[in-house]
């Protein structure tokens, strides 16, 4: 096979986990203005969470639900203790506590799950799946993480698109005065909102464990690739960070291979600001016309 | 009844409005008049929540308004048309208009009431599913009082409803609220540039001046009054 269809494929299972991840800081960076720097810590968080429970003899699927429950659970208290109370302040100091929250849980973590890097077991095999007599770099697992991050999404888009709840959660994002005056209880929506997008990047976290082992910072990278895969996107649309978290796949897959893995951040680095140099409001982002 | 009492608003060192009192009678339209800065707007949005009173009460049927948050004060009934800027720009005008009656949770009332709706305003019937962002302002305006009265308000709080729309839809819209008046006892607070206009479809009006109410009565009663109409009415 190819090197270059190899490092494809892996693109494409990487870019899904990106995606999640940035689609995750999109969710919250609609519903509040705010770029959420925890979100990688909170996931690595929920996935320790599943390691422990796996420690404890509890199955494989079991561990998985509890990283997301403890994500759904997470984002909610985060909106709630962290965000809630500085709601009217200045976005600046929302974006200095998530930096603050992440140094926590950074901190907590190896306190409470210890410090040294543990490998987290894949829900299925990692070995490329057999056609005939050839091998393809695309494992059942490969296929399961592609499977449950397009499940997600569409779960998202039907709960946003087609349920009255979701145009709640939308309205309340896009104007909180407003929707006030429609009887939409903003503040729910909003906890929601945290919830939902700390779900997907718990998602993120199991997923890409298996692959990066787990350690306390294991999520820092995949947080920085998700946040430049968002700004690819435009940072307020949810189609765009699904798509800049795939080319963010792609191009780091393609860098790693052709280049060096170390070079990878370098690689993720040189794209944000090519981006923020050559088009600032990224791809998809909506351009508006006239003003509201 | 929608009862006003002492109300005092103050942003910062501005006083808007002093000690303001006054009382809406169910199934009647009350006019509030006064000149740019007067306090209208501050008196509607202190109403319905969204500006909290240094002083004073808001009581709907004996019920206490202050204090409630604005979605709560909503779900009572109470439909509040802001001053410009009430639509939701990046939804579609018919997910607008379904945001209106959300809270009642009756989705075939919910129903009924876009069909009238699109039937009042056949504007937005044909732009049912673009963004209201594409929307001239007088069909902005449509789209806002067309979803307050989707939530079937019983006190429907109007903020310069006229603003940017052509003659002909406003008499429109006034027809409309005059028939929920006196059909479903819908009450309702109006606020006017246009004080000739107002007072000819309210029952009762109070005139507003730098925050302090310089006088009320039946609507008839003020167009009549000459000094009135000149200190303040502008016609
Ligand atoms: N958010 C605010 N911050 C500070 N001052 C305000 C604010 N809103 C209104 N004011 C002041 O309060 C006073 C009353 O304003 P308000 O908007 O209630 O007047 P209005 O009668 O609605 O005027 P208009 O006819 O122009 O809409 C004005 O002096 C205004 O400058
Ligand atoms: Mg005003």
């Amino acid at each position: 096979m190819s090197r270059f269809f190899v490092l494809s494929l892996n693109g494409l299972t990487q870019g899904a986990i990106y995606a999640a991840m940035a689609l995750a800081l999109v969710m919250i960076w609609r519903a509040t203005q705010v770029i959420n720097f925890a979100q990688g810590a909170m996931a690595m968080f929920t996935t320790y969470l599943a390691l422990f429970a796996i420690d404890h003899g509890v199955p494989y699927w079991l561990a998985f639900l509890v990283a997301l429950s403890s994500g759904l659970i997470l984002g909610a208290i985060v909106e709630r203790v962290i965000v809630r109370p500085v709601e009217s302040a200045p976005p600046l100091n929302v974006v200095i506590l998530t930096l603050g929250l992440l140094l926590f849980l950074e901190a907590l973590a190896p306190m409470l799950f210890g410090g040294q890097i543990r490998s987290f077991p894949p829900a299925f095999s990692i070995v490329g799946l057999h056609f005939g007599n050839s091998q393809v770099a695309f494992s059942p697992f490969d296929a399961f993480t592609l499977g449950s991050v397009l499940a997600v999404m569409v779960l998202l888009l039907v709960l946003f698109q087609k349920t009255d709840l979701g145009l709640r959660m939308r309205a309340a994002a896009f104007n909180p005065d407003v929707s006030r005056l429609l009887g939409i209880r903003v503040g729910r929506m909003l906890t929601l909102g945290w919830s939902l997008a700390s779900l997907v990047g718990a998602l993120a976290g199991v997923l890409i464990a298996p692959s990066l082992l787990l350690y306390p910072t294991f999520m820092d990278q995949v947080l920085v690739f998700g946040f430049t895969g968002a700004v690819l996107g435009g940072l307020d649309s949810a189609v765009g960070a699904v798509v800049g978290g795939l080319l963010m796949g792609f191009a780091l897959s393609y860098v790693g291979g052709y280049l060096g893995s170390d070079l990878e951040t370098v690689g993720a680095l040189v794209i944000l600001i090519a981006v923020l140099m050559v088009r600032p409001r990224g791809l998809f982002s909506r351009h508006r016309l006239r003003q509201a | 009844m929608l009862e006003v009492v002492d109300l005092t608003v103050a942003y910062g060192p501005v006083v808007a409005l002093h000690g303001v009192s006054l009382t809406v009678q169910d199934a009647s339209i009350t006019a509030v008049l006064g000149a740019n800065g007067a306090g209208k707007t501050t008196l509607v949005r202190t109403i319905s929540g969204l500006v909290r009173p240094r002083a004073g009460s808001v009581r709907l049927d004996g019920r206490e308004l202050i204090r409630l948050p604005p979605e709560e004060i909503a779900r009572l009934g109470i439909a509040h048309v802001p001053q410009g800027q009430g639509v939701l720009a990046e939804l579609t005008v018919d997910e607008n208009l379904r945001l209106g009656g959300l809270w009642r949770r009756d989705r075939k009332a919910q129903r009924g009431a876009l069909d009238e709706t699109y039937e009042l305003f056949p504007p937005l019937a044909g732009r049912r599913h673009l963004t209201a962002f594409s929307l001239s302002g007088g069909e902005r305006q449509m789209l806002s009082v067309g979803r307050a009265l989707v939530a079937r308000p019983r006190l429907l709080l109007l903020d310069e409803p006229s603003l940017g729309l052509a003659r002909r839809a406003l008499v429109q819209i006034m027809g409309r609220i005059k028939a929920l008046v006196t059909e479903r006892g819908l009450t309702v607070l109006l606020i006017e540039q246009n004080a000739k206009s107002a007072l000819s479809v309210a029952d009762d009006a109070i005139v507003l001046h730098l925050g302090n109410v310089v006088a009320h009565g039946p609507a008839q009663k003020l167009a009549d009054e000459e000094g009135l109409r000149h200190a303040y009415l502008g016609f």
